[in-house]
């Protein structure tokens, strides 16, 4: 399974990508991540009105490419659910994963 | 409505809260201006811009004189929290001495300076005109690489230090002055935050970022570096985040265009990569036309170009304003404020992106 977060917009306007391979993850870190997104429940992240309230908010895609079935989101700094951030929050400290900027 | 003004300085927030929503439209009204201006609550002044949008009140019309604490600014400490925590807890208030949180003093030296800078050159009273109390948030979330203005207050996160350096995000005078024109803008022009409207409501955040960083510095155009946020990012990805006379150069990710002929057409489709409309990435464009705007006419911007461009946004655009309507309104403001030599000038700039035949 893997994760990939793309963060865009923002003051800095970048498009800044961030990739996590269970594959490439300890056993028991794969199984945290796998609760993670169950926390997260992507399946119920609402996409964004398509009007901006705050100037320089980012903007959110998050897909995770599972071997059964996929699913990718969008989000704004404005609409994120609280456990996206913890998702993305821990996504961002594994040492395991690959970041590029786009 | 007096019978809801009575009760209004006494309502508990929870039920002006609920007025806010259920009640009638007057009822709406004043519960969401009493929200505003009550001292018990003025620490959850983020309500009120939720609230707002909520019930499609234009936050522009909508706060009046009511939002004015009667202090200039103040800076929170979001402690990390984020978005449920906004503003924070009271890190500085006005007329207070600096602190030993180095960002905190930071967001409360730039939002005065950019306050001395609207106050001193336009005359203008705050960001709305009325003196509304600028309020700031500082280390936002975990290690977040943005700052961006909520419709009612500053945000800044500390920077991961992949993208943003860690404090970058506080450190630059121009980034501050950008955050906060944000909130000018929704309180005259309202352009609309997508595509080419977009694009000039980022381009006036540029334009008044580097006027309050050249005031500050009693700095001509012909020394400005036009760098947006010199010195935020880490050194590996560049320089700044924007340049405005040499736009596509100031970083490794920059996709910025200097004229029509490089104009990126995205959509704004929610896809991070779109960027609203390439909002941060068409701004090269308007950028550039200042730019070139303001050199050639020489001297200090704020005095020349800047006044021109601040007309423009508080007097002549709409919401939905396009590049060329930007572009044909400045032109029309310099020769009224102005003379000949002065509008020929900010046509030709227009000219040199390709905006104008
Ligand atoms: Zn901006």
């Amino acid at each position: 399974m893997k994760v990939v977060i793309v963060r865009g917009g923002g003051v800095a306007g970048l498009t800044a990508r961030t990739e996590l391979d269970s594959g490439a993850l300890p056993k028991s870190a794969a199984k945290t991540l796998a609760g993670e997104l169950a926390r997260a429940n992507l399946d119920d992240v609402p996409e964004p009105p398509g009007t901006v309230s705050w100037p320089d908010a980012q903007l959110y895609e998050i897909s995770v490419e599972g071997r059964e079935r996929s699913i990718t989101v969008h989000f704004t700094d404005e609409s994120m659910p609280e456990n996206v951030r913890l998702l993305m929050a821990w996504v961002d400290s594994r040492p395991e994963r690959i970041e590029s900027i786009e | 409505m007096p019978r809801f003004q009575c009760t209004c300085s006494i309502a508990p927030p929870d039920l002006l809260a609920w007025l806010a929503v259920e009640g009638d439209p007057t009822q709406r009204l004043a519960a969401v201006r009493a929200l505003a201006t009550s001292a018990a609550i003025r620490s959850q002044r983020a309500v009120v811009g939720h609230l707002s949008r909520r019930l499609n009140i234009n936050t522009g019309t909508m706060m009046g004189p009511e939002l004015a604490s009667g202090q200039r600014l103040s800076v929170y400490d979001n402690q990390k929290q984020g978005r449920p925590f906004l503003p924070g807890v009271l890190a500085r208030d006005w007329g207070q001495p600096p602190v030993a949180d180095v960002a905190v003093n930071q967001a409360y030296d730039g939002s005065n300076a950019t306050y001395e800078f609207y106050q001193d050159v336009f005359q203008r009273d705050s960001l709305d005109g009325k003196g509304l109390e600028l309020v700031s948030s500082v280390h936002y979330g975990v290690a977040f690489d943005n700052a961006f203005w909520d419709g009612s207050q500053m945000v800044y996160g500390d920077g991961s230090g992949r993208i943003f350096q860690v404090g970058g995000l506080t450190r630059s005078l121009d980034v501050i002055g950008h955050e906060l024109t944000h909130g000018v803008t929704e309180f005259t022009a309202g352009l609309v935050y997508s595509k080419q409207s977009g694009a000039l409501n980022e381009s006036f955040s540029d334009v008044f970022g580097i006027l309050v960083k050249q005031y500050s510095l009693k700095q001509a155009a012909s020394e400005s570096d036009w760098l947006i946020g010199e010195g935020t990012l880490v050194p590996s990805l560049g320089k700044a985040l924007r340049s405005m006379i040499n736009p596509g150069t100031a970083n490794s990710g920059d996709r910025q265009p200097g004229s029509m002929a490089g104009y990126v057409d995205l959509p704004d489709n929610n896809d991070p990569r779109n960027d609203n409309g390439g909002v941060h990435i068409n701004s090269g464009i308007p950028n550039r036309a200042f730019a070139l705007a303001a050199t050639a006419l020489g001297g200090n911007a704020w005095e020349t170009a800047g006044r021109i461009w601040y007309t423009v946004l508080t007097t002549q655009l709409s919401a939905n304003a396009q590049f060329i309507d930007a572009a044909n309104a400045t032109v029309e403001t310099a020769g009224k404020l102005f003379d000949s030599r002065v509008q020929d000038t900010v046509h030709n700039a227009w000219q040199q992106v390709g905006v104008l035949p």
